[in-house]
């Protein structure tokens, strides 16, 4: 990591700022779910160890400086955790050196002392990872609601290393802090160290500031996507906690904030970045918990869902690089490179080959999860941001985009823990079904429309881009509609519904099937909506499985149910049914 | 990925075996590129071994198509998987080459 004005550098000894006789040893990592940045820092009178991690790899390392430090002078070794979720603290119970080093003394908020001490593997996340812990004991309990009792009060501390500290509690609102915190002094010749507890990531985050230094745990993550909802997460006590520290920025005592995860924060780009995390965390009321089950669920609908967005891109891609080359036959090269900007291929198939190699490695070595769950989100940001969605619905189909475009957001929602928007409304089936049929089967270019835009340059060449990219699915295609003789009225979501007529349509078609049947029928209660074709073989079972389920789930959305039948004799039927309001 | 060349009836035959993607579709590229070189105008592409194609995949397609457009000149890809069918009709490629469902049935037509 580059030293700047206001920036450490990692691995390296250092004095830190604003807090005379100490120094700080910082060990950033690349951000990753597995382990979290390590601080040590040393004072005259005390070593201190701030998150250990969770690799053993990291720990050792750690405690290599911590065993040279204290050859250098003896002194009491503390490790504080800024919260107890594994990849902070699970490199504590799995490297002996630091469990035994000299009996450190574990000082952890007293929530988290007490999930440490069940094993609690919920709130430590330790589940979310398909693994356990041990009971570990903490030597000392941080922000108690005991020592709060006697605010102001300095209370003497003999800790089991022999090591001596002064802590005095100082309850939210005593001073202009609304957080709860105490300070610890581990001798004369050492800077205090203020704890202040700030819940909402978890019920037992603290913020640890020495000097000008301010150690944040994962607070600023806090709102993103696959980490809000955590167990023990509380969108209450996050903006709360949010509140608390954008206080205490503005006292102007603290120059650099230090992260669980990444690059250290200067205190101005934190002043920046607190309102926009705070701006999400007032989104999240009411979100799902984001426990091991809905992870599961999360990495389930991701790999259904990337099967999709895989064809959608690819077919984009391809759309537009069929218009580029008619563009090409017309002499129109210039228009036709133009269009190269507005899909990055490259970049797509790369993003897509990623997610699928991590796919085949979660399966390979029975990964976690959430991992899956996670690399999906981070894909379908990046794709997200890839391409552009107004200028490419001008050119070829809008439906596949905004098909694509909703696919994305969907999967964020869902990630984020909310539920996607459903607008439910009562339609007469047969009606829509003809409508959906006719807005597949028409060009959306009329001749007219081309005709009158000949006078004016840049309308003709809009309309010419967009009459060679948008080919409509059913154009050639032989489609027998058998509606029911009367209305069938049914509640359901319309957009959900077209486009899982349209999923279903377009694998007909794409597949090669000569004719297409579709039959709406009522009986009693249900209205069944039947779609068959017939395609030369049948697709691998996986790929056709994921397809068939992401379906499934798209149907339920839409307010109905789906059955699908692969015959042996390649015939492929899909049965949509729907309450009717009789 | 693996290409098999074969050579009969003054047509040259490429047979793909694999998925054509970001890392492979450069191969096939070459591999085609070094078979027009040759002074071949009647290529095939065999893809009863594709399981699946990227937009890096079909850009070497639309390529090919364009080097192989004089009067005489034959481009065409034959016994396509399903899935790889679908990618090719809904990007609007069908218009462009032609498809066959066996390699006997493209060489027979050429």
């Amino acid at each position: 990591m580059p030293a700047g004005n206001d920036q450490l550098v990692s691995l390296e000894w250092q004095p830190l700022p604003g807090a005379g006789g100490a120094t700080i040893f910082p060990l950033i990592r690349k951000i990753d779910t597995v382990s979290s940045n390590s601080y040590i820092i040393q004072t005259p009178d005390a070593i201190i160890l701030i998150d250990p991690g969770g690799l053993a790899a990291q720990a050792e390392q750690l405690m290599q400086v911590v065993t040279e430090c204290r050859a250098a002078k003896e002194r009491p070794f503390f490790i504080l955790l800024t919260h107890a979720h594994i990849d902070h603290f699970i490199a504590i119970q799995n490297t002996p050196a630091l469990a035994v080093a000299g009996a450190a003394v574990l000082m952890v908020q007293e929530e988290g002392a007490a999930c440490l001490e069940r094993g609690d593997a919920a709130m430590t996340q330790a589940a979310m990872f398909n693994t356990t812990i041990a009971p570990i004991k903490a030597g000392f309990h941080l922000v108690t609601s005991d020592r709060r009792e006697h605010p102001g009060e300095p209370v003497e501390l003999c800790f089991s290393n022999g090591a001596l500290a002064t802590v005095t509690a100082f309850p939210a609102g005593a001073t202009s802090l609304s957080l709860n915190r105490e300070t610890i002094v581990f001798g004369p010749a050492s800077p205090p160290l203020e704890v202040f507890h700030t819940p909402g990531h978890s019920r037992d985050s603290i913020c640890i500031r020495m000097g000008g230094l301010l150690f944040i745990g994962d607070l600023f993550f806090a709102a993103n996507p696959g980490i809000a909802g955590l167990v023990g997460w509380s969108q209450e006590d996050l903006v709360r906690s949010l509140d608390g520290i954008g206080v205490l920025l503005d006292k102007g005592e603290i120059s650099v904030l230090c992260p669980g995860h990444g690059r250290l924060i200067p205190v101005a780009d934190a002043k920046k970045m607190l309102p926009l995390v705070k701006r999400d965390a007032a989104t999240l009321a009411d979100i799902a918990e984001f426990n091991p089950d809905r992870a599961a669920e999360i990495a389930t609908y991701a790999e259904d869902i990337m099967e999709q967005v895989n064809q959608l891109f690819t077919v984009m891609a391809g759309r537009l690089y069929y218009v580029s080359y008619v563009l090409d036959e017309l002499e129109e090269s210039g228009t036709a490179e133009e269009l190269g900007t507005l899909i990055k291929g490259d970049d797509i198939d790369e993003l897509l080959d990623a997610f699928r190699t991590f796919s085949d490695e979660h399966h390979k070595k029975k990964g976690v999860s959430v991992h899956l769950a996670l690399k999906a989100g981070q894909v379908v940001g990046k794709l997200q941001r890839t391409f552009k969605t107004d200028e490419l619905a001008h050119i070829i189909d809008p439906g596949i985009v905004r098909r694509t475009e909703r696919l994305l957001s969907d999967y964020i929602t869902i990630f984020r823990g909310f539920t996607p928007p459903r607008e439910v409304s009562v339609v007469d089936l047969s009606s829509l079904i003809e409508a959906l049929i006719e807005g597949l089967t028409i060009p959306p270019i009329s001749c007219n429309a081309v005709f009158s835009s000949t006078d004016d340059e840049k309308a003709f060449a809009r309309v010419l881009l967009a009459s060679i990219g948008t080919r409509p699915l059913l154009e050639d295609m032989d489609v027998v509609i058998g509606n029911a003789p009367d209305a069938l009225f049914v509640t359901i979501d319309r957009e959900n519904f077209a486009d899982i007529l349209t999923y279903i349509l377009e694998d007909l078609v794409g597949k090669g099937s000569p004719a297409i049947r579709i039959a709406v029928c009522g009986s009693g209660g249900d209205a069944t909506v039947s779609i068959s074709g017939t395609t030369p073989s049948s697709s691998p079972e996986c790929e056709s499985r994921k397809t068939d389920r992401f379906l499934t789930g798209l149907c339920e959305r839409a307010g109905a149910s789906l059955a699908v039948s692969h015959g042996e004799d390649t015939r492929n039927t899909y049965m949509i049914q729907v309450n009717r309001i009789v | 990925m693996e290409i098999k060349t074969t050579s009969k009836d003054n047509a040259t035959t490429l047979s793909l075996n694999g998925r054509i993607d970001t890392a492979t579709a450069p191969e096939l590229e070459q591999a085609i590129n070094k078979v027009i070189d040759g002074g071949q105008r009647k290529v095939l592409l065999d893809f009863a071994g594709v399981t699946y194609i990227s937009s890096g995949g079909l850009r070497v397609l639309l390529a090919t198509a364009k080097k192989l457009k004089n009067p005489g000149d034959k481009f065409g890809i034959c016994a396509l998987s399903p899935e790889v069918l679908k990618i090719l009709k809904l990007a609007g490629f069908t218009s462009i080459f032609s498809i066959y469902p066996s390699e006997g049935e493209a060489l027979a037509g050429w």
